[in-house]
């Protein structure tokens, strides 16, 4: 399914709600799905099972390494804007 | 701090059920995500205002952009250090973590970096899920965002949007939302090389 499928829905129904004027706590039901899909992602995460030590070490370099890269050029724009 | 360590319990709950048992859950970590994604929609609709993407300016396209490129660096520098291939190195790190279209991709040339590339994206959206809430205070502007990649429309939109407040989620979706339609031409571009 595209993504833009939920999130347009969600996004029309949420606009519907604010012109009717009421409010609905989403704190709730956002924690809930977001610790049920990162459950599921630990879960697939869990079963990749290939030469462990390689590529667990191989994918937390490039991990740090891509996030410092993106971060630090983040910073070097941000300061300069 | 108490909601990133019931982030990190479900995280590696998971990962223990997922190595012990390899549980078939079919398609229900799409399911969340839609759920998810349909829940941001209704509080960006509740409170999101066209005139706040006016605000973002400029950055639509330099952060994004930045981001992409600091990737690459990165990947450029972990690929000499574990004595990788370069083409195979900024293949995996223009995934900008989106590691379902990555891993794929290069799997098609390569399965060993095309589980690596599935794993580093993989491993760099589960650093933003879990470090987003610690940075995100400790770093200006928005510089926090980058970390999670094309990822930031998405699965780690919840997060960025519950620490980084409404506005954050705006600069954060249209983040993701750029490097999601670039990344998917990038990849194949260094695969070419």
């Amino acid at each position: 399914m595209n993504i833009f499928i939920p999130l347009l829905a969600g996004v029309l129904i949420g606009y519907l709600l604010r012109i009717r004027g009421r409010k609905a706590s989403l704190d709730v039901p956002m924690s809930a799905a977001l610790l049920l899909m990162i459950f599921f992602m630990g879960v697939e995460a869990g079963k990749v099972n290939i030469d462990a030590g390689w590529f667990l070490g191989s994918s937390i370099v490039f991990a740090v390494l891509t996030i410092a890269g993106s971060v630090g050029i983040a910073l070097l724009v941000e300061g300069k804007g | 701090m108490r909601f990133t360590a019931y982030v990190l319990t479900a995280l590696l709950i998971g990962m223990a059920v997922g190595h012990f048992y390899a549980p078939d859950f079919g398609n229900l970590y799409e399911l969340m995500l839609y759920a998810l994604i349909f829940i941001i929609g209704i509080d960006l609709g509740m409170n999101f205002r066209p005139s706040e993407l006016r605000k973002l300016g400029v950055n639509t396209v330099v952060l994004p952009l930045g981001t992409l490129v600091g990737s690459l660096l990165g990947g450029l520098a972990a690929s000499v250090l574990l004595g990788i291939g370069l083409k195979w190195g900024l293949a995996i790190s223009a995934g900008c973590g989106w590691y379902s279209l990555t891993g794929p991709l290069i799997g098609q040339y390569s399965a060993v970096y095309g589980a690596l590339g599935f794993l580093a994206n993989l491993t760099r959206e589960i650093l933003t899920v879990v470090f987003y809430p610690l940075l995100s205070r400790r770093l200006p502007g928005n510089a926090a965002v980058t970390m999670g990649g094309a990822t930031t429309m998405d699965t780690t939109l919840a997060v960025m949007t519950k620490f980084g407040g409404r506005e954050v989620a705006v600069v954060a979706f249209v983040h993701g939302f750029v490097l999601t339609a670039v990344v998917p031409f990038i990849v194949p571009l260094f695969l070419q090389l």
